[in-house]
């Protein structure tokens, strides 16, 4: 195993991600967490190569999983939970909750429950970024089944008309809720992104961080010239669509596949480096939990604000 | 139908078409704020959106006034993104059934953004809609979706009925109100000549007593606010009938008060809306006095807006689908006189016949 600062970066924000899951995992049948969680475990990865590869001023458009993304992206753990736990401390006064996680601090933008919805605002912000002469990106973050969405196309043929600094990140788990991609899709990514003229590149290797990493910073290099791009990453998603539990006993998809995934799970693989980073990132979790339990929840003084 | 507001401006005013407020009040913009730009579908084409972004790509170049594909979902998406870094985009629509496509990011994104995310994100932004009517526009080139939009909290709907309401609400709209905004334009005043003033108490983005009268209160929206003048001008020439009129402008934020404190003092009420009856604007007013006192309404309210059915294209079905100033006048004398008034009606059935200077097509 490599140990160097960078694979050590990227391992311990991929952990992170894990831990603070699992431990939703735990929490979550004693409803502190009462709304639909959608869970990145096996996914970490992605959002950990992406988030590193950007600079601190890009922003991230993502979706209902994303977890891993605010962690990426360095959102802060106990606003985290306390947003999970619908409470007053949370990011968003608890208002917006798992599905609709954001830290515009640090760049990720609002994340939203309707599929691809969110990828022509990355395209909008790269828009602005472009015409404010900004060295800045924006990336859209979204699963395979969003690019089955007529806005996708829309985005992609204007993102490409425009000329925009705009990164299409497709975490392609092959799954949409239960359904696979084959009954889903008459088409190939990388082919319909050649349509546009927009260049692509699919990633096979979605378990390996420093891949993913050095992938985005090879298409950002494309992007930052005016040129948006496809980077498609071929990940596995562990757990089922929303809630907590496995789902290979419903007989839908085997384990054998998910197993294949984690037979090269470096957060499976290295135990070392797991059992060294994993006690100070529980304490970090711990003190979290606690903001989160002894933050007040929203009183009727927040039911009508914000609203226009 | 200008003559009586007209009559009523001071002398400092001048003559300005809708479609010529418009223009104005996206060039003010676009001048008075580098972060605002104009996208839709033909805005930088020759007709500018019926002459209301005319000139402007030339004016202010084009990364400040564009085309875009036909990509409505696309479109108010992109719009999203850059309110959402510091830009205030404007959004055009021809026809408000197209805004039906961008449904998705205006009420499931647009609306929600600052209440979703806690209020530490918003994004404002004007999106422009065109109601179309007359002329055999059918059933998909006519809706006028106020009651759609009012429906859903976030969102900010006016109807301007006026060129002064354009003058005077755009400038608070654009770059200066917090969230999105709906503004539904009615292509049948694009070309309406208006009088407009430069007034110390401009029009406010909600509801304002268009006409003074103590006998009815009629409460209109839209082109509905012009046909309601011209039926307070013809019943007061004819039987000396005092019409108070209210425009309710900003659908999503009446002033509710000031509709329950004219009904309270005419005791009588006509509702003339543009869309459907049911579920609509009519069905809000009736609630809100509910609400407020019932009392305050001393008979059944008149109500008149669109009928309950799609809106066909032939002539001899459009001109009955819609309310005629015939029917609005005999809806405001039989509030005030009874249904046995024995007033003679307007002759004129057709409101378009109204409109001498449209000739289409649009």
């Amino acid at each position: 195993m490599q140990t160097n600062d960078l694979y050590r970066r990227l391992f311990r924000a991929a952990l992170l991600i894990r831990l603070v899951e699992e431990r939703i995992i735990e929490l979550y049948p004693s409803d502190r967490i009462q709304s639909p969680v959608h869970l990145s475990i096996g996914q970490e990865a992605v959002a950990v190569g992406v988030c590193d590869a950007l600079a601190s001023d890009d922003l991230v458009f993502a979706t209902y999983r994303s977890h891993g993304f605010y962690i990426g992206r360095g959102g802060p753990l106990d606003s985290m939970f306390a947003e999970l736990f619908g409470r007053l401390g949370g990011i968003s006064k608890g208002k917006a909750g798992s599905m609709h996680l954001s830290a515009p601090k640090v760049g990720l933008m609002g994340s939203s429950a309707i599929v691809a919805s969110t990828i022509p605002h990355a395209v909008g912000a790269a828009l602005s970024f472009k015409r404010a002469g900004s060295s800045r990106v924006a990336v859209a973050v979204f699963g395979d089944g969003a690019t089955e969405e007529g806005v996708y196309h829309e985005s992609l043929n204007f993102a490409a008309l425009m000329k925009v600094p705009v990164l299409f990140v497709c975490e392609d788990n092959g799954l949409a809720v239960h359904s696979f991609r084959h009954v889903r899709q008459a088409y190939r990514l990388p082919e319909h992104a050649a349509t546009f003229g927009i260049e692509s590149r699919r990633i096979e290797e979605g378990w390996d961080m420093l891949a993913v990493r050095q992938a985005t910073l090879d298409a950002l290099a494309v992007v930052r010239t005016g040129k948006p791009f496809v980077l498609e990453i071929v990940t596995g998603r562990y757990k089922e669509h929303v809630g907590v539990g496995d789902d290979f006993h419903f007989g839908y998809r085997s384990a054998e596949e998910i197993n294949a995934w984690k037979s090269r799970d470096p957060l499976i693989l290295d135990r070392k480096l797991v059992e060294e980073l994993t006690p100070q990132i529980q304490r970090e979790i711990a003190a979290a939990i606690e903001f989160a339990e002894r933050s007040p929840a929203p009183g009727r003084a927040e039911l009508l604000t914000d609203v226009i | 139908m200008s003559a009586t507001a007209k009559k009523h401006q001071p002398a400092q005013s001048r003559i300005l078409s809708y479609a010529g407020a418009l223009l104005e009040a996206m060039d003010g913009a676009l001048a008075a704020h580098p972060n605002t730009f104009i996208m839709g579908q033909g805005v930088d084409d020759f007709k500018g959106i019926f002459g209301s972004t005319a000139g402007l790509a030339g004016k202010y170049g084009a990364r400040r006034v564009f085309d875009v594909p036909l990509m409505e979902e696309g479109m108010t998406g992109v719009a999203i993104g850059a309110s959402l870094v510091g830009d205030y985009p404007i959004t055009t629509h021809i026809r408000a059934d197209f805004a039906f496509l961008a449904m998705n990011q205006i009420i499931n994104l647009a609306s929600k953004y600052r209440y979703m995310f806690g209020g530490i994100m918003s994004c404002p932004m004007l999106i422009r809609v065109i109601v179309g009517r007359s002329w055999g526009q059918g059933a998909q080139h006519s809706q006028s979706p106020q009651a759609t939009f009012a429906h859903y909290p976030g969102l900010t709907v006016v109807m301007p009925s006026t060129s002064q309401a354009i003058v005077d609400m755009y400038p608070q709209i654009i770059n200066r109100h917090p969230g999105p905004v709906v503004s539904i334009e009615h292509r049948l005043l694009y070309n309406l000549d208006f009088s407009v003033s430069a007034s110390a108490t401009p029009i406010p983005l909600t509801s304002y007593v268009a006409r003074e009268g103590r006998d009815v209160t009629v409460v209109a929206t839209s082109v509905m606010v012009l046909e309601a003048m011209r039926a307070a001008q013809y019943v007061a020439e004819r039987v000396g009938i005092e019409v108070e009129v209210i425009d309710l402008n900003s659908v999503s934020h009446p002033d509710w008060d000031l509709v329950a404190g004219s009904v309270r003092k005419t005791g009588k009420l006509v509702i003339a809306d543009t869309s459907w009856l049911e579920y609509g604007v009519a069905a809000e007013v009736c609630r809100q006095l509910m609400l407020r006192d019932p009392t305050v309404l001393r008979q059944t309210p008149a109500m008149l807006g669109m009928a309950a059915a799609p809106c066909p294209t032939a002539k001899s079905l459009e001109d009955i689908y819609y309310p005629s100033q015939h029917e609005t006048v005999d809806a405001i004398l039989t509030q005030v006189r009874g249904s046995g008034h024995g007033i003679e009606l307007p002759v004129e059935r057709s409101m378009t016949e109204g409109y001498k200077r449209f000739k289409g097509p649009f």
